[in-house]
């Protein structure tokens, strides 16, 4: 049985590192915006609608046969830790976790795949995989919306594709992002030029955590930046096609790295144990940039433990949410980086 | 629903505002909108906050009379509340403020031409629709570049499809 315990309780699936490119990319996340026709927008729409719209998506969900073993969160009964959970978790947007009317979490088992209900949209379907893989997550995401769309009647239009609130979003309403590791190219310098680039072929950047997000430790998320006039297809072969070619890149800063400054690489990985091993407090974005130095280390074989699926789950579990779960109550600040470091030092344990 | 500001007639008036870019709806009743200076129907929507925000937004000098654009049949939305708050409030937007999203469109997509997936279903025969007018441009074209056989052809093609969509319910947004 698929509950939120069991959810809290493990790691998501996305992270296990089990996907194509591993070392550089975290994992693959394809959403869709969808809205139902005749519907107002929910930044528009009454309690009622909103209620409604609600109930005729989870209706869908329910009938839906690639959504059977889920778990269907209604947002009033979320408290506000687990909402930071469930933003940490990347299973909904930092916007949804506030109040809003009609709101649902729809999360299947292992979180690949997930549902917002009444965001900015009626509908925020997202598949996540492991790895580099976007032209798979597309066509994961592409079955299920074509087995909803039997029962919810989408907001279209032929000139115009699906409808959005936001006109950023209209078209395909497809949003494909590649959350990336280059610790490579954050540490020769040329991490600026490289972002720079990126954003010339039309795709757009951001942090571990989306939209406003610092980029910590060398993480980013990288996605299309337009999602009309394009198929589908042709947008998630994009990225898969352009964040492959930056994988090859970074492999390339990467071994300048092992050629150049050995001794200072090998230092940072060894130190960066050191500190995550023995620390007493620690904050989550030191750990970031310390989870980071080992994760190149891993990659490069400095070091062999913890895997690299391990140190994935690392960088979410520490978040402040996930300790906060864990502390009960409101812990302070302090508390947090004292629970922090012992959960890390836990993690760590064992592997001298 | 209750009006949500004296929670006791019901709201019959949706007023939306816009303060500090970001847009809030009201569900009010007729008594409580006049009150505000919500007059006549939401679709003529200009409440006096609005109308001092838009004659800043113009650079007036809080001028009475702003044009705020074209307004949603549907949901009431205007243009200018739109190009404030950056959101739509339905689909039926996208038709009322067709000939503004065009060129923001173009500059967001570079494109104001969906060419990815459509309904499975073809509900309201928007793949049809989608067909026919490929099918027209074709014609078009066929005519200028004075290719009356290929044009005929088209003509009758785009003729049977419009017949087969005849019989098919019409979706809201292309209606």
């Amino acid at each position: 049985m698929w509950t939120l315990e069991t959810m809290m309780s493990e790691a998501a699936g996305w992270l296990d590192a089990s996907g194509p490119e591993p070392d550089v990319v975290l994992s693959t996340r394809v959403r869709l915006a969808r809205n139902l026709s005749g519907e107002t927008f929910p930044c528009c729409s009454s309690d009622e609608e909103a209620e409604r719209v609600r109930e005729r998506v989870l209706s869908a969900v329910s009938s839906c046969n690639y959504l059977t073993n889920v778990l269907v969160l209604r947002m009033e009964d979320v408290d506000a830790v687990t909402r930071r959970v469930l933003v940490e978790r990347h299973l909904i947007s930092a916007a949804f976790a506030e109040d809003g009317a009609g709101r649902a979490v729809v999360a299947g088992e292992g979180e690949l795949v997930s549902a917002m209900v009444n965001e900015e949209d009626h509908l925020r379907l997202q598949c996540i995989r492991s790895g580099l893989s976007p032209v798979d997550a597309w066509r994961m995401v592409e079955r299920i919306d074509s087995e909803l769309e039997r029962n919810l009647h989408y907001a279209f239009s032929s000139d115009w594709g699906y409808l959005t609130a936001c006109p950023t979003n209209v078209g395909t309403g497809i949003r494909v992002s590649v959350l990336t590791h280059l610790a490579g190219f954050s540490r020769t310098g040329r991490i600026a030029q490289v972002l720079k680039s990126i954003s010339k072929l039309g795709l757009s950047v951001r942090g571990f955590y989306g939209e406003g997000s610092a980029a910590q430790g060398g993480f980013f998320q990288i996605s299309n930046q337009t999602t009309l006039g394009q198929s589908e297809e042709d947008i998630a072969n994009t990225v898969e096609r352009v964040a492959g070619q930056l994988v090859n890149l970074e492999h390339e800063a990467r071994s300048e790295l092992t050629r150049t400054d050995e001794h200072r690489l090998e230092d940072e990985v060894w130190r960066a144990r050191g500190i995550l091993a023995n620390a007493r407090m620690i904050t989550s974005a030191e750990v970031m940039d310390l989870a980071s130095s080992l994760r190149l280390g891993v990659a490069l074989g400095i070091i062999d433990a913890p895997g690299l699926a391990a140190l994935n789950r690392l960088l979410v579990v520490t978040q402040p949410g996930h300790l906060g779960r864990t502390c009960g109550e409101t812990p302070s600040a302090r508390e947090r980086d004292v629970a922090r470091a012992d959960l890390v030092r836990r993690s760590l344990a064992g592997l001298n | 629903m209750k009006c949500e500001r004296c929670g006791s007639r019901t709201a019959t008036v949706r007023y939306a505002e816009v303060v500090d870019g970001s847009l809030t709806t009201w569900h009010l009743c007729e008594e409580c909108a006049s009150e505000r200076g919500v007059t006549g129907s939401l679709t003529s929507l200009a409440g006096p906050l609005v109308n001092i925000l838009m004659g800043l937004l113009e650079g007036g000098g809080g001028a009475a009379s702003v044009d705020s654009g074209p307004t949603c049949p549907r949901c009431g939305l205007t243009y200018e509340a739109f190009r404030r708050a950056g959101r739509l409030g339905c689909g039926t937007c996208y038709e009322a403020f067709a000939s503004q999203l065009k060129p923001l469109l173009r500059r967001i997509h570079g494109s104001t031409d969906h060419t990815g997936g459509v309904p499975s279903t073809d509900e309201g025969g928007h793949f049809r629709r989608k067909e026919i007018s490929k099918l027209k441009r074709e014609l078009t074209r066929a005519v200028a570049a004075e290719d009356y056989e290929r044009a005929a052809e088209l003509r009758d093609t785009v003729r049977a499809r419009e017949r087969e969509l005849g019989g098919t319910e019409t979706g809201d947004v292309d209606a």
